[in-house]
């Protein structure tokens, strides 16, 4: 029952993070050589990280303790809506600090349907598509409004969902929901937290691939365009209403699908389990990694969960105040943020690429100029 | 039309720039570009499309900085910005007003800086409208605002970047009437940057041609306006180009069309202005990097 | 009708309070272009500060104007920090104030722990048309008109504030008159700290104020702000007044569990309303 615990502390205490640090203009730098760099032989080191990715993801479950088991499984939540997150910021434009309404809403839905006897697979299939539904729905007005209106509209919605399942008796109302089942199927139970693991791993696996197909399918050179100039892609024949409302409801099926598995994994879900925090929480993660690249979406979700991890375990220690592990987390949020913000604005990896492109070009130049010559008019 | 004194050598210049070399980056904008003005001179300072005009004049105003070579200016100085730069939510008299903001005097000299009357004395078309919003007036009232915002600082040198762009024949001859009348009455020098270069002949007595970056020619406006080769380049483009015909400009009180707009507010959207300067530091910056390589 | 009256006062209160809030928002965003996340956060330090300084033994009056005084500092801080580095845009420097107002939850948590905290206000009430209303209502109204006043006169009368108007007018024109852009967004952010505190102690008494009470102060601020469109104080006080009133008919009518669902339900219905106006002006205009 450790799990449950840390994961709900970890939902209520995680201080936030921003993200959207990156106006209009970064989508576009940071987007643009992406491209062609995934073409070339980016390709094939991509390939070989990608491998060890997988590889080290698959081989950690069995070593580790049962809280870390735990961390684990909530890292690969916290990336699945990263991933959806980032995209959406870095591709569409739209600033989101509401992006837990849709774990949550996944989290009910999973919930709900499993505890009024629906198959518990079956309603983990349904939680991702009752949160795009949703999405979809509310995205029409929603994303009619930009920058700061956005970014307060997802705020707003999401403190009504938590105020309206708060008074929702057939919700559990503010008490949440209990006695959630394990997943199972065909009879065989997801019993183990190791199984958990694996099961969400193998949802991010699912959701990096889709991010990956929308990035480089045809959809995502237009959706590219978006973030360089909405007015430019517009005329140049991209649907921009609906390309936006596509990767709106996309990124809410991601984190519909975390949500699902959340509620499953924990077994217990309640309003105060998804407070404005954890969305901000996601903005940092994207915004710490960079927007719109995959890679900066995992990385960010798995740096800032193990830095929040190392800063609970020194926070708890004997002889710190209680309050010591929230005051850190905070602290430390707060300053990933401002500091990515304002000085690696297109975010961690996004910088590492430039860096190391530039090493390639000057390798191959002989003098260091790239950088110094890129001031623009 | 040539009132004002010609420069004598026994004065000490009020602008002074020396070698002036200004990079974007790897261009060029100003390349060995030396200038003078002597008290109460009126300098023309003509050539096409970035040529750096705006550039030398951002230099002078000190919004960029030098890759090498030396300006001074040794009097106050005051700028009518390109595309006249109205703070459009404020009545006319507020952005007079404004224009005595870096005055810091106190008391009775505080209420005399603040005083705008002398302004409307100056420029009486503008008593109509001194209540109404600026954003809301013609392109010739707002030049004509500009000016007097610009005087209101009651600088010794007025640089006035484009003063006929975009307005009709008749009010960029009124307005150079003022301007006259100002070099004349106050010995304000005047700095003119114009396209329209038969205009700025006329109107200064001393000229300037500035082609890529660089002089081209200088003398005094009559002998300039005088060699061949300046008039077939010139001078012979500015006759054939006469003002737009959708700059026709209605004295009277009226909404702004989407052109006058652009030019009231070409630069300043929201942020911009801020990353603007950024850019442009980061060229400064650049460009200085790149004079140390090559010292 | 003596319940109604009760209601409206205390709306009017609370609104008054919510109209400091978005007028401290509006004001940084006219100067600046930037939304300051961090302004419901000037006023749990406000009201932090003062309950502190209560606890000392400080006397009242006393207490709130070092509140509001650190608040304006803490205002001017966050400045600094969201506006001062060259280049950074509204958007970033958002981000930056969101980051500054979690920031601060590690500090207030540090200096105050997290429970909740409250002040005593202005004591008795006075009976009017038969409805019990405490003083304390009447100051918050009280105090808030007087700072409506004084920023419409600050705005309307003086250089300074017609400086800070030019600011966001054009301030590529306020840098030619000679006007420093960055000095006077500094200005705004150390008024709308001090705005922001203000709102802090003055509704102290009423609700109680921990670190995260921010996040419900900067909605309803921020509603407010955008029934003025950003810009326009007038309408933000008249929005705030609204949105006061209409939570306290709500909890007081029907629950008050639905008065913050209301409120920001009006808010997103207005701001989408808002949008589409002004894509179809830009439709017919392109």
């Amino acid at each position: 029952m450790s799990a449950v615990t840390s994961g709900r502390e970890r939902a209520a205490s995680q201080p936030p993070g921003g993200a959207g640090g990156t106006g209009d203009n970064e989508p576009s730098d940071a987007r643009g050589p992406l491209g062609a760099r995934f073409a070339g032989r980016g390709r094939r080191a991509g390939l070989v990280a990608a491998g060890a990715a997988v590889a080290v993801t698959l081989a950690l479950p069995p070593m580790l303790t049962a809280s870390q088991l735990s961390v684990y499984i909530l890292l690969a939540l916290s990336a699945m809506v990263t991933v959806g997150l980032s995209l959406l910021m870095g591709y569409a434009g739209q600033v989101s600090i509401g992006q837990a309404s849709f774990y949550a809403i996944g989290a009910y839905a999973a919930g709900l349907l499993s505890v009024h006897g629906t198959p518990p697979l079956l309603a983990l299939a349904a939680a991702p598509l009752i949160a795009a539904l949703f999405a979809a729905a509310i995205g029409g007005p929603l994303l009619r409004l930009r920058g700061h209106h956005l970014a307060f509209a997802t705020i707003a919605l999401q403190l009504i969902l938590i105020s309206l399942l708060g008074e929702a008796d057939w919700a559990g109302g503010s008490v949440g929901l209990q006695g959630i089942p394990r997943l199972s199927a065909g009879g065989t139970e997801l019993g183990e937290d190791i199984h958990y693991a694996y099961l969400a791993w193998a949802a991010v696996a699912v959701t990096v691939l889709v991010a990956r197909n929308v990035v480089t399918s045809r959809a995502g050179r237009g959706l590219r365009a978006l973030a360089t100039s909405e007015t430019a892609a517009s005329a140049s024949g991209v649907p921009v209403a609906r390309y936006k409302l596509a990767v709106f409801t996309l990124a809410a099926a991601f984190a519909g699908l975390a949500g699902g598995i959340y509620a499953f994994f924990i077994g217990y879900i309640n309003p105060g389990s998804f407070p404005v925090l954890l969305s901000i929480q996601f903005l940092v993660m994207a915004v710490v990694g960079g927007l719109g690249t995959i890679w900066g979406a995992l990385l960010g979700a798995t740096a800032i969960t193990l830095i929040v991890q190392f800063l609970n375990d020194l926070g708890s220690r004997p002889g710190m105040p209680a309050s010591a592990p929230s005051i850190l987390n905070y602290a430390v949020y707060a300053a990933l943020l401002i500091l990515v913000v304002l000085f690696l604005p297109r975010g961690i990896v996004p910088a590492l690429r430039d860096a190391w492109q530039q090493r390639r070009i000057a390798g191959h130049a002989g003098a260091g100029t790239g950088t110094a010559e890129r001031a623009e008019p | 039309m040539n009132a004002s004194q010609p420069p004598r050598s026994d004065v000490v210049d009020v602008v002074e720039v020396r070698d002036l070399v200004v990079r974007y980056g790897a261009a060029t904008a100003l390349d060995n570009v030396s200038l003078r003005v002597a008290p109460g001179e009126m300098v023309a300072l003509v050539g096409p499309n970035g040529a750096g005009k705006s550039t030398l004049v951002n230099t002078l105003t000190g919004i960029l900085t030098p890759a090498s070579g030396s300006v001074e200016v040794r009097a106050r100085i005051a700028q009518v910005p390109e595309g006249r730069q109205m703070f459009g939510d404020l009545t006319v008299d507020d952005n007079l007003r404004l224009g005595a903001w870096q005055l810091r005097g106190r008391g009775e000299s505080r209420r005399k800086q603040r005083d705008t009357s002398w302004v409307y004395e100056l420029l009486p078309d503008l008593v109509r409208v001194r209540d109404r919003k600026a954003g809301g007036m013609s392109g010739g009232q707002q030049q004509m605002v500009a000016v007097g915002r610009a005087l209101m600082s009651r600088p010794e040198v007025l640089v006035i970047d484009e003063l006929s762009l975009g307005l009709a024949p008749l009010i960029v001859a009124d307005l150079a009437e003022h301007l006259t009348e100002l070099n004349r009455e106050q010995g304000t020098a005047v700095v003119l940057i114009e396209q329209n270069a038969r205009l700025a002949l006329d109107l200064c007595s001393r000229a300037y041609v500035l082609e890529a970056g660089r002089i081209a020619a200088e003398g005094d406006s009559a002998d300039l306006a005088a060699s061949p080769d300046i008039a077939r380049a010139y001078l012979g483009e500015a006759q054939a180009l006469p003002a737009p015909p959708d700059a026709q400009d209605d004295p009277g009180p009226h909404d702004p069309g989407p052109r006058d707009r652009a030019m009231a507010d070409p630069a300043p959207t929201p942020g911009t202005a801020g990353t603007a300067r950024g850019n442009q530091d980061t060229a400064v910056q650049a460009a200085r990097a790149a004079t140390r390589e090559a010292k | 009708m003596s319940d109604f009256l009760v209601y409206l006062i205390t709306g009017l209160g609370t609104g008054c309070g919510i109209a400091l809030i978005g007028s401290g928002l509006v004001l940084i965003h006219r100067v600046t272009r930037v939304v300051n996340f961090a302004q419901g956060t000037f006023a749990v330090v406000g009201a932090l500060t003062a309950i502190s300084l209560l606890d000392t033994g400080l006397p009242h009056g006393l207490s709130e104007v070092l509140g509001v005084a650190v608040a304006a500092v803490v205002g001017l801080l966050v400045g600094v920090i969201a506006i001062g580095r060259r280049g950074t845009s509204p958007q970033a420097a958002l981000m930056v104030t969101l980051g500054l107002g979690i920031l601060a939850y590690a500090v207030e948590v540090m200096l105050w722990g997290d429970q909740g905290r409250s002040s005593e206000g202005l004591s008795g009430a006075v009976t009017v048309f038969g409805a019990r209303i405490q003083t304390h209502y009447l100051l918050i109204i009280g105090v808030t008109a007087a700072v409506f006043a004084a920023l419409a006169g600050l705005f309307g009368r003086t250089d300074a504030g017609k400086a800070l108007s030019a600011c966001s007018s054009n301030p590529y024109a306020a840098r030619v008159v000679g006007i420093s852009v960055t000095r006077m967004g500094l200005i705004a952010f150390a008024i709308g700290g001090a705005l922001g505190g203000l709102a802090g102690v003055l509704l102290a008494p009423m609700n109680s104020m921990a670190f995260d009470s921010d996040v419900a102060l900067i909605i309803n601020g921020f509603a407010a702000a955008v029934v003025g469109s950003m810009h326009h104080i007038g309408r933000t006080l008249a929005g705030a007044l609204f949105l006061g009133v209409a939570e306290a008919m709500v909890a007081g009518y029907g629950s008050a569990t639905y008065q913050t669902v209301v409120a920001l339900g009006l808010v997103l219905a207005l701001m989408i309303g808002q949008a589409a106006r002004t894509h179809s002006v830009v439709a017919e205009a392109g």
